[in-house]
């Protein structure tokens, strides 16, 4: 998908998207993520269906959305929901991911005591939740490739993609293999890849406009 | 006026919790076990432990935990307050930050932060994968699911993820009641 620099430089999110509308689409996203995994529903529906946010967008509203306080969920809810149209965008998207999923989860609850221990239910379960968990490395994996390749695919890796890596194989290794807790450890991290992003905004300011596709 | 006492501590127990959940919700999870099994009484361990289950489970967020520690504890009047005592004040924090973070929109320093973000938040997102698979104990099933799903998303990513998703739970039940 090309997009031409004048398209590019305006804000992408749609004028058109409405209140009910987000509400609607933010409880679709939550219903549909049996297992967890929301955070990949919302990047199939919102960066790849629809394209109302870019890759840089999303994936820095996602961080942000897990070192502050809060369920990540919710947060990212909040971050894209303002993005999208402001305040009400915020408000019906933490309310689309919140008030579907509370009363599916109460009803599961109620039922639970009485399939309780009911081995084929159990096992689905934990099928869902290795699939979601699937789903999540499919969002990784795919955005990952395009946040590293900025620059033309023939010019090969260049230091600064080496560096782009490196920085998410450390975050992944830190937080995910050794369990080094969240938020202190991304503050950490984020100095290197500050820097890194930073002698890149500068070298190529235009780059951004073009990483779309 | 029992259950208006109930209401207001719930209220003094989840708002704290909601601002100091750095990193999300399951940073808090063990707080709010000590605080609902030990100190207030709401559930027991073996329902904790349940409920946690259910919403990780059951779609929409996992911080979902909260919600039903106080419909366990108060019924639908204490799924409310808890929501709201739970989800509202970080996510007023959140969106003062965006608010702020918006005007900066435009500079140079803004790409920078939001470009810097960017694999970290990939990486995360692995990680938060890694955590999911481990959770269960190590099942080797579950991570050539994981593997499987992640596949077909890069391979087909036209395909609707609730049928693989669908697909996904059904192989690993069905291989599961044969072994």
């Amino acid at each position: 998908m090309k997009i031409s620099a004048v398209e590019a430089t305006e804000p992408r999110p749609p004028r058109s998207a409405s209140f009910a509308g987000l509400f609607v689409l933010f409880s679709k996203i939550a219903l549909s993520s049996f297992g967890g995994g929301v955070s990949a529903w919302m990047h199939a529906a919102l960066v790849e269906r629809r394209g109302w946010l870019d890759e840089t967008e999303f994936w820095s509203a996602l961080a942000l959305a897990r070192i502050m306080p809060g369920a990540n969920i919710v947060n990212l809810a909040v971050l894209i929901g303002h993005r999208l149209i402001g305040f009400r965008g915020a408000v019906a998207a933490v309310a689309g991911i919140l008030v579907g999923p509370s009363f599916i989860v109460v009803t599961a609850a109620t039922l639970y005591r009485r399939f309780a221990g009911a081995m084929i239910l159990d096992a689905v379960l934990a099928g869902a939740a290795a699939s979601a968990a699937g789903l999540l490395i499919g969002m990784g994996l795919k955005s990952s490739s395009r946040i590293v390749r900025k620059g033309p695919a023939s010019k090969g890796l260049t230091a600064h993609d080496v560096g782009t890596i490196a920085i998410l194989v450390a975050t992944f290794a830190l937080i995910g293999v050794l369990r080094f807790p969240t938020a202190p450890t991304v503050l950490c991290l984020m100095p290197c890849s500050l820097g890194l992003a930073w002698f890149g905004a500068r070298k190529r300011p235009m780059e951004r406009e073009y990483d779309g596709g | 006026m029992e259950d208006s006492r109930t209401l207001v501590a719930l209220l003094f127990v989840f708002v704290p919790l909601s601002l100091v959940s750095i990193g999300g919700g399951p940073a808090v999870f063990a707080e709010m076990q000590h605080q609902a099994v030990t100190v207030h009484g709401w559930v027991t361990q073996r329902q904790f432990v349940d409920l946690f289950a259910i919403s990780r489970a059951a779609p929409g967020p996992g911080a979902l935990l909260a919600t039903l520690i106080g419909w366990q504890a108060a019924g639908w009047p204490g799924a409310l307050v808890v929501s709201l005592a739970f989800f509202l004040p970080s996510s007023i924090v959140v969106y003062v930050a965006a608010c702020f973070w918006n005007r900066l929109r435009g500079s140079t320093w803004h790409r920078a932060v939001e470009d810097g973000f960017v694999p970290i938040a990939a990486g995360l997102v692995l990680a938060g994968a890694l955590a999911i698979l481990q959770s269960g104990g190590t099942d080797p099933l579950a991570g050539v699911i994981a593997l499987g799903v992640a596949t077909c998303r890069l391979w087909r990513p036209n395909f609707h993820p609730l049928i693989l998703l669908g697909l996904g739970a059904s192989v690993f039940a069905f291989v599961r009641a044969l072994v």
